[in-house]
């Protein structure tokens, strides 16, 4: 369960002070897919940034399994990072200059997961988005869409129980979106996983159980598919 | 994130930027071959003085001299006075000087100290000639033998004592006197002569009773005032590996025997029964307490002492000088090459501020990632220390012989002897200098914000 409550952040002092984000609260279940769409610049980013920790919010909380994420230390901060949290991003951020295995070994190690554990966690990963094929290939040889698989093999080869996807689809083109998105909802279908997910996409929104639309930094609606309404 | 796990990142990282990695670690590796260079040059030579000094010198012996210049010490730029109980005598350079000599007094003196447990004159004597029946004659000098000798026998063995009349010769002397072979010179016998000056008194007398009526009874008188000493060689040794220069054609004779004919050459003169110096022997000298106790009393009693080990100070001295040199150029090449690891840390760093981002998202520790980099850091240290102290040992080792050869050092002798454990330490301390080096630019990649890191616009 995330909870967040009346969350602020400002950017910049006195005269230059700008509110990115206007006391957004709002719940989501555990397991659950959750959109967080708006035009450039309505503070999705933002929003995303402080729930996963990296920035801190200016006013309110958020609440992550009855732990207030901001007031953990950095050491805990960092080590609940790892074992919870990971990230995909629009431009993918793979070390192309390191094989794929290399790649999805890498929250592992951050997150000092047991030697013995590793290459199984991995060869795991990478055959659930279909690349057990290229374990030892560089990733700067992949296609972009299989570059974002192995983005997608990192972000769950450690079991998170949230993953962030900032944009996850912006730099493929649509069907290979498709794709992904297909991907991301079946692993989050199987492996319980929450999905927060930044888009501009509508039709890749409404995928989603819940959609925060924002606009300027507050909250324009929020809604709820039915299937979310029966959880 | 576990050590070996961070060290194998920075590897990577590195060889993931081969060119770029290379050229800093040469930069280091210059100066590594230049220290690992120098440091085998000293020991080298270092190693060469312990062994003339070894073959030629008892440490538990102290020397005893009456005049500071018989060490090289001393002020020479001043008159020195007149002192008519001794000769004066001309310098290689041809200066006219004098130097102050010990005489039977002194050495009763010197034995008298409760720590010396004995002296030993280190006397040279200046031969007319030696020669044998039916070859030709040669001038020479013959020593005293000192018992921490060890010169390298080719044929025949050293007796211990030397003395009775037996002789070591220098191998040059085999053929130069009629011997087909160093063996077949062992055993044979040579004829040692000094002459000694004639006194005024005696000229005198010899004038009045009419004997030096013509110049051939002149030579002749000349020839009766000579010693003539059989002499049977024992040993023939080998030209020395490692000698003070104009030493290598000395013959060696017992101490005594050499006194004998020292004494018959200079008697009447200003010279008799001088020394230069002695060379004392302390009770329990190997103690360097004990020795320096000794130097201490003998000093008081104003003498002029130095130990072995001040001769090898002197030696040294030379060595540490022009080793400090070489030492400080290698040390600007170093901090020199600092400059490149900071660069190439810096450009790693910004390369690669996505991946840092991504690491500090997925919860990676400051720490941690100051790490990566300074180990990164470390890494090229080690690289340009490996590949500058490999290549000095790989074209040290190869010009060895060729050195040794040109240098004469001798067999067996090298210039460049290069020691594991200096190697060891001098890599670390790159390894730490490059550490240094890496701080700020690790310290900037700890220090990077993860959303400014992952921005994409
Ligand atoms: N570090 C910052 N300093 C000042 N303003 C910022 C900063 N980061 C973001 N903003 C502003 O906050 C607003 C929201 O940004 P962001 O969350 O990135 O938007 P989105 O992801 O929806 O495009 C934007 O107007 C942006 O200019
Ligand atoms: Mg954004």
């Amino acid at each position: 369960m995330i909870v967040v409550k009346n969350l602020n952040k400002a950017y910049g002092k006195k005269d230059n002070l700008f509110l990115a984000l206007k006391d957004v609260s709002f719940e989501i279940p555990d397991g659950s897919t959750l959109a967080i769409i708006g035009k450039s610049g309505s503070g999705k980013s933002t929003l995303m940034h402080i729930m996963s920790g990296l920035d801190h919010p200016s006013g309110g909380s958020v609440v992550i399994d009855d732990q207030e994420l901001h007031a953990m230390k950095s050491r805990a901060m960092d080590n609940f990072r790892a074992k919870q949290m990971s990230f995909i991003f629009q431009s993918f951020f793979v070390e192309a200059n390191q094989t794929c295995y290399q790649n999805v070994m890498l929250p592992l190690e951050i997150a000092k997961v047991p030697r013995r554990h590793r290459k199984d966690m991995v060869l795991k990963a990478l055959k659930a988005v279909e690349l057990e094929d290229k374990v030892y290939n560089l990733a700067s040889n992949l296609s972009g869409g299989q570059k974002q698989r192995l983005a997608i093999a990192r972000a769950i080869v450690n079991k998170p129980k949230l993953i962030f996807a900032d944009e996850p689809t912006g730099n493929l083109d649509s069907t290979t979106g498709d794709l992904i998105m297909s991907l991301l909802f079946g692993l989050n279908k199987k492996l319980g996983c929450t999905l927060v997910i930044v888009t501009h996409d509508e039709e890749l929104a409404s995928k989603c159980l819940t959609q925060i639309r924002l606009k300027d930094g507050s909250i324009e609606r929020m809604s709820k598919t039915k299937e979310s309404r029966k959880k | 994130m576990y050590y070996t796990d961070i060290l194998r990142r920075s590897s990577r990282s590195l060889k993931s930027a081969k060119a770029r990695t290379l050229l800093t670690a040469l930069a280091i590796a210059v100066g590594t071959f230049a220290l690992t260079m120098t440091l085998a040059a000293s020991n080298g030579a270092q190693s060469y003085v312990n062994k003339i000094i070894s073959d030629n010198f008892d440490p538990a012996e102290l020397i005893v001299a009456k005049d500071q210049t018989v060490f090289q010490s001393g002020d020479r730029t001043k008159p020195k006075e007149y002192d008519s109980s001794f000769v004066s005598s001309v310098s290689n350079a041809g200066a006219t000087t004098q130097t102050k000599r010990l005489n039977d007094e002194d050495l009763a003196k010197i034995k008298s100290q409760p720590d010396i447990e004995q002296i030993r004159l280190g006397t040279s004597v200046n031969l007319r000639y030696i020669t044998r029946s039916g070859q030709k004659k040669y001038v020479g000098t013959a020593q005293g033998f000192s018992p921490a000798q060890n010169p390298q026998i080719l044929a025949g063995k050293i007796p211990k004592p030397l003395n009775n009349k037996n002789i070591l010769l220098p191998e040059a002397y085999v053929s130069a006197l009629g011997f087909s072979s160093p063996n077949d010179a062992i055993g044979k016998s040579v004829t040692l002569v000094v002459s000694r000056p004639f006194s005024e008194s005696t000229v005198r007398s010899l004038a009045q009773n009419g004997t030096l009526d013509s110049s051939k009874k002149i030579e002749s008188a000349f020839d009766t005032a000579t010693l003539e000493q059989q002499f049977i060689i024992v040993g023939i040794m080998k030209k020395p590996m490692s000698s003070q220069p104009g030493t290598e054609l000395y013959m060696f004779i017992g101490v005594e025997d050499a006194q004998v004919l020292n004494d018959y050459a200079t008697l009447g003169t200003a010279d008799y029964h001088k020394y230069a110096f002695v060379y004392a022997r302390v009770k329990d000298g190997n103690d360097n307490n004990k020795l320096l106790a000794a130097k201490k009393t003998l000093q008081s009693a104003e003498y002029f002492v130095n130990s072995v080990e001040d001769t090898q100070k002197f030696l040294t001295q030379i060595i540490s000088v022009l080793r400090g040199i070489v030492v400080a150029f290698g040390m600007i090449a170093i901090i020199a090459s600092v400059f490149g690891i900071v660069n190439t840390m810096y450009i790693s760093v910004l390369q690669r501020t996505s991946e840092i981002g991504l690491m500090k998202a997925l919860g990676m520790r400051k720490r941690d990632i100051g790490k990566l980099f300074r180990f990164e850091a470390a890494w090229i240290g080690f690289l340009g220390g490996i590949i500058g102290s490999l290549s000095a040992l790989a074209v040290g080792t190869a010009l060895n012989p060729w050195i040794t050869e040109k240098l004469d050092l001798g067999v067996g002798n090298k210039l460049l002897i290069f020691r594991a454990l200096q190697i060891i330490i001098l890599i670390i301390i790159l390894m730490i200098v490059a550490i240094l080096a890496g701080l700020l630019p690790a310290r900037k990649a700890a220090k990077l914000d993860p959303i400014e890191a992952l921005r994409t616009e």
